[in-house]
């Protein structure tokens, strides 16, 4: 297995000299907690339901880390890949190019559990938030999470023509999921069956799942099952549909 | 001994057929060149000596072996270089070298490579940061790490710089040296006239010859030409006379005498004979343009379009 673990080391490197993926896993979800949640601190927010709930915006913050890499970093660096025959030219060498996507998915998982544990910690300090009181729950909703995100994130690398594709598909439904996470408008006033929606898509079962064992209740069997539900579909599709050149 | 053997490969994209009847051999420690214009089914034919695709029809073995069954094995012993294969901006020579040769059991000194190849000041540089001719190199150099008995160089050449172009040649011929045989995918006829032992000429998915770059000149017959400027006219009668000329055209001033190989000696003989002085002499030879434009009865210019501007299929 040692080209597996040089792929991954080098795959890690290329990461790490990437600052706008760094930016997006390690700064982005701290920055956008502290803006939306220092003003709640400080007792002015007039919210209630869903955004008035403590665990919502760290909950967010985490969905946010792991959405970022599934649907942006993962889908633009194997459209890369594909794109400058980097896979065709691995396909030549005693190596399954497919070593080259398990490494990528390895890389972005690790950055992705580091990414949550700096946030948790940011969240832990800089606004008052205890750490996970239902710490099996927690683990588990965010792997969930993570799976069911990664594996749509495949399935936009799988089905996007081209590297610049996979950069705009990506951007493309992140915002709506995290629309429908209720980011902006709290999903208790959205229309009925919008919210029916809404709590059953990945960012929006990942928000709650997370949020409800991050305050020490047990996660929704339902939403965990539609988070884990989608992940095999997408898995599925993107397996089927993968091209190489 | 034969390290590749190609028997009646044929290969179709949907409708399209890329390759439609290919046979050839090459033999253990020569540089054998696949020419043929863009779009000719040259990459075809070699994707299929890798194993990357699955022949249609025909059979293909290397050392023996079946490349899509053995696919692992064959893979060891054959290095490639991809026409426009790139790596990642930011992965640095010596990373990118230390990753592919770990994919090999029989493994290449890096260093060693790194100064064969002229890029020892290269190897911590990122990939993006490199020029045109040290990206080529390093793409060979990725193709040498494993230590492979054959190398399979797909347009080289391509997009490089007349000065790259000729120190690529020289590294060809390095390679060769080492005792890897080496197959050379071109369209560009100077480069397979140079470099190659044998060449099998490619054309609209079949095969149109296959020779060394000497036995396809003499199998076209190709005229030498003599060009001059004589201080005083010549007859055209007096230059058909001479042995070995088969011609006669002017073009202003210049004349131009065309013959077999002695031509220039004949020509001469009848200048120095005269008395005649002369300006601007020079002598064409046929070249492996004139031999394909022969062979296969097109434009060679379009085949044999510098290699800044083409890419093939």
């Amino acid at each position: 297995m040692s080209a597996l673990s040089k792929l991954i080391a080098v795959e890690t490197k290329l990461f790490l000299r990437e600052p706008v993926s760094l930016f997006f896993v390690f700064a982005l979800p701290i920055g956008l907690m502290l803006v939306f949640g220092l003003p709640q601190r400080a007792g002015t927010a007039a919210d209630t339901g869903q955004h008035a709930e403590q665990t919502f915006l760290p909950s967010l913050a985490l969905a946010l880390t792991i959405g970022m890499l599934a649907l942006f970093t993962l889908p633009m660096a194997l459209g890369i890949y594909r794109e400058r025959r980097i896979l065709r030219r691995l396909a030549t060498t005693p190596v399954q190019p497919a070593l080259l996507l398990v490494a990528q998915v390895v890389v972005n998982l690790v950055m992705g559990v580091l990414g949550a544990v700096v946030t948790s910690i940011a969240v832990r300090f800089l606004l008052d938030q205890p750490a996970p009181a239902n710490l099996p729950g927690f683990v588990l909703a965010f792997l969930l999470g993570v799976a069911c995100l990664f594996a749509v994130g495949l399935l936009i690398a799988a089905l996007a023509p081209s590297a610049r594709a996979a950069q705009s598909i990506g951007p493309a439904l992140f915002f709506p999921l995290l629309f429908l996470a209720g980011a902006w408008l709290p999903r208790d006033r959205m229309p009925g069956a919008l919210a029916a929606v809404a709590d059953y898509s990945p960012l929006g079962a990942t928000v709650d799942t997370i949020g409800a064992a991050w305050a020490g209740a047990d996660p929704e069997l339902p939403q965990l099952i539609a988070l884990a539900v989608t992940a095999a579909v997408a898995a599925l599709g993107a397996t089927r549909f993968f091209r190489w050149e | 001994m034969p390290v590749i053997e190609v028997d009646h490969l044929q290969k179709r994209y949907g409708e399209k057929v890329a390759v439609d009847d290919v046979s050839f051999t090459v033999e253990q420690g020569e540089i054998f060149g696949v020419l043929g214009p863009n779009g000719a089914g040259k990459t075809t034919t070699v994707e299929c000596v890798q194993g990357l695709r699955r022949p249609d029809g025909g059979t293909v073995r290397v050392f023996g072996l079946d490349p899509v069954r053995d696919r692992t094995e064959v893979r060891q012993r054959v290095g490639a270089q991809l026409q426009e294969s790139q790596l990642p901006d930011k992965v640095r020579v010596r990373e990118a070298l230390d990753l592919y040769r770990s994919f090999y059991r029989n493994r290449a000194d890096i260093d060693e490579l790194l100064t064969d190849l002229g890029l020892a000041e290269q190897r911590n540089t990122y990939f993006q940061k490199l020029s045109g001719g040290q990206k080529q190199r390093l793409s060979v150099a990725l193709a040498l790490v494993g230590r492979p008995e054959i190398a399979i160089l797909d347009e080289l050449t391509t997009g490089l710089d007349p000065q790259g172009r000729r120190d690529t040649w020289d590294l060809v011929e390095r390679i060769r040296d080492r005792g890897v045989t080496v197959v050379l995918v071109t369209h560009f006829m100077e480069e397979a006239q140079r470099l190659c032992d044998r060449i099998a000429i490619i054309d609209k998915g079949r095969m149109v010859a296959i020779d060394s770059p000497a036995g396809l000149l003499a199998r076209v017959g190709s005229e030498h030409r003599v060009h001059f400027r004589p201080a005083e006219p010549v007859e055209d009668a007096l230059l058909l006379a001479a042995p070995d000329v088969t011609g006669v055209s002017r073009y202003g001033a210049e004349v131009t005498v065309t013959g077999t190989k002695d031509v220039l000696q004949s020509v001469l003989a009848v200048l120095n004979g005269r008395g005649t002085t002369y300006t601007d002499l020079r002598v064409e030879q046929p070249t492996l343009d004139d031999a394909f434009v022969a062979l296969t009865g097109r434009g060679g210019r379009a085949a044999a379009q510098s290699p800044t501007d083409g890419r093939s299929s």
